[in-house]
């Protein structure tokens, strides 16, 4: 039987594939190259979005586990951990990527900005969540949960102390103002990639309830037979 | 749990937080693990950095001192919830008629003070040994409210954690796993206290005031999600959480939680 | 006629390049540019040119490693989802075997 949600993913998916076209022949034929860092600014068109894409999820685990804590919803927690999966792809793109465009422009792939440290430690975070997930034992489904909000709150509270524990260290500004024909390119990116993701994490979602209810069937099944 | 009044809650943490020193003074299990653990990390920074040149230990101190504090938290939490799931006193623990937050408040209570026992060695131990530690005996209230504002937020977050992996039957390896991302906030304020401390910056009462609302917020936190994390190792006894498990259920219809 | 690295070709077609002189008598350098100025311009074109080739490399990896990190996750989606398949089957052939009722609509 098909439900309504299976018509979702397709969807997503048919509307990311053009703008992902548009959006990659936009940044590198339409696209002027930004005046100080040139053509390696273009990498930017995608790595922004990822690291956006990162804190995104991270909120969207958080908030998820948390209505998991307070459900004991099982919706609730295969979003969360689909949610963390997703995240963790971004920021391992942000991470990767990153430090690829540092070493075009800046000449070192690492600086030790704010960003770069902040996207980092909320990234060994949601590491841990999928470290926990994985191997802890069942009943450390709650205290993984725990550690999502954590996560979530952490967002801020990290992104502050990293600005204050750089004040002694020289700072580097990474982007002054974009003029509007950067941004035109920027939003079709922004949209294209939240479109694929959004339709790989209600697929994971799926999979993850689908794998919890195919469980309680075999239980099921063996209580019959018993 | 929230509704309730904060007397009682107190007066049955400070009951809760009396036995477990009255357990801890039977044999000084925790304390003198970790003070000895304190010892060999003094040990081995002082091996490792002695050579370091005074303008090079001022950027050191702070990091040395908050590093210690993680591996020895780490240590403490381990052995302290290591001694709950031995004799199962968690669970017995969570089913006695007792709010679940004097628990919490207790457990932190009891790691907070090990710690501080650590403290007392490490910071003097530092002060003595890197001159940028100076600064530690010249200014000893700053450094007592630093050093319990940065302890009291790294306990919030931990006890929480290595509550929920004893009584959830984890293990105990997840444990750093988990703590050390999570503690890197508290950690990394702590840090820029003890710079700002160190540089005998004027704006050091403002960094205190930032790390004791951070604490507020994760005590909070661990507060709230304390409970609900720990809820599903036993069943419910007091008879508000009875009702409120029995609503829980009602409310989900049965269903269950994927393993 | 010696080969004419593309710098040189490009800035040939913006300034005219000087003749050779002539049996060694009166060099005339050509109107509105001279040597020195172009060697800046080709050195200065050959940096570009570098930094060009250079950030198009970082772009090939930056770009390719964000698609390769998709692709490895869309795979590993199909193949938990083929796993999930085959659970589901196995399910069904139990079901029909013991033919018990009122088992899990699955």
């Amino acid at each position: 039987m098909k439900r309504k949600s299976e018509f979702v993913v397709p969807l997503l998916f048919l509307a990311a594939a053009p703008l992902v076209v548009y959006s990659v022949q936009r940044v590198f034929l339409h696209t002027p190259n930004e005046r100080t860092m040139g053509t390696a600014f273009k990498i930017f068109f995608f790595h922004v979005p990822m690291g956006w894409l990162c804190m995104l999820m991270a909120v969207i685990s958080g908030v998820a586990a948390y209505v998991q804590l307070r459900r004991r919803s099982r919706t609730a927690s295969a979003v969360a951990l689909a949610a963390a999966e997703v995240g963790f792809l971004g920021g391992l793109g942000v991470m990767l990527t990153g430090p690829i465009w540092g070493h075009a422009t800046w000449g070192t792939p690492w600086t030790g900005d704010a960003r770069q440290v902040t996207t980092a430690l909320l990234w060994l975070v949601i590491a841990a969540y999928l470290l926990l997930r994985h191997f802890g034992q069942h009943a450390s489904e709650r205290l993984a949960a725990a550690l999502a909000i954590f996560g979530a709150v952490n967002v801020p509270l990290i992104y502050y102390a990293v600005k204050l524990w750089k004040t002694t260290h020289p700072t580097t500004g990474v982007v002054a103002k974009l003029p509007p024909e950067m941004w035109a390119t920027f939003w079709p990116g922004l949209s294209a990639l939240l479109l694929v993701s959004f339709g790989l994490f209600a697929i994971r979602a799926r999979q993850l309830v689908l794998a919890g209810e195919l469980d309680d069937a075999y239980v099921r099944l063996e209580d019959s037979r018993a | 749990m929230l509704h309730l009044a904060p007397v009682r809650l107190l007066r049955q943490s400070l009951l809760l937080l009396r036995s477990e020193l009255r357990q801890e003074l039977r044999d000084l299990e925790l304390v003198l693990t970790s003070t000895f653990f304190t010892l060999v990390v003094l040990g081995m920074f002082y091996l490792s950095f002695a050579a370091l040149e005074k303008k090079h230990t001022m950027p050191a101190v702070p990091g040395l001192l908050w590093l210690t504090v993680a591996f020895v938290g780490t240590i403490t939490l381990t052995r302290a919830f290591d001694r709950e799931r031995e004799a199962d006193t968690l669970r017995a623990l969570l089913a006695a008629p007792v709010e679940r937050l004097a628990i919490y408040v207790a457990k932190a209570g009891s790691t907070l003070l090990v710690l501080l026992v650590c403290c007392a060695l490490l910071v003097p131990g530092l002060a003595s040994m890197f001159p940028a530690g100076q600064v530690f005996w010249d200014m000893p209230l700053e450094t007592v409210a630093l050093v319990v504002l940065g302890c009291l937020g790294y306990v919030a977050i931990g006890t929480l954690f290595a509550a929920g992996l004893a009584g959830g039957g984890g293990k105990n390896m997840l444990l750093a796993v988990i703590l050390y991302p999570v503690t890197t906030p508290v950690l990394m304020f702590a840090l820029v206290t003890t710079r700002a401390l160190l540089d005998k910056n004027p704006n050091l009462p403002s960094y205190l005031g930032q790390m004791a609302a951070l604490d507020v917020i994760l005590l909070g936190l661990g507060a709230l999600l304390f409970e609900p994390v720990l809820v599903g190792a036993a069943p419910a006894r007091t008879a508000q959480a009875a009702r409120q498990h029995a609503r829980d259920r009602l409310r989900t219809t049965g269903r269950e939680e994927p393993r | 006629m010696t080969p004419i690295a593309p710098p040189v070709l490009i800035t040939g077609l913006v300034f005219e390049a000087a003749p050779a002189p002539a049996d060694g008598g009166e060099y005339e350098p050509a109107v509105g540019t001279s040597r020195e100025e172009k060697e800046i311009l080709a050195t200065l074109e050959d940096k570009a040119a570098a930094k060009t080739a250079s950030d198009y490399q970082h772009i090939v990896w930056a770009y390719g490693i964000l698609w390769a990190l998709f692709a490895a996750y869309g795979l590993f989606l199909w193949r938990r989802s083929a796993r999930l398949r085959a659970d589901v089957d196995a399910l069904r052939q139990e079901l029909g075997r013991s033919g018990a009722r009122g088992g899990p609509g699955a």
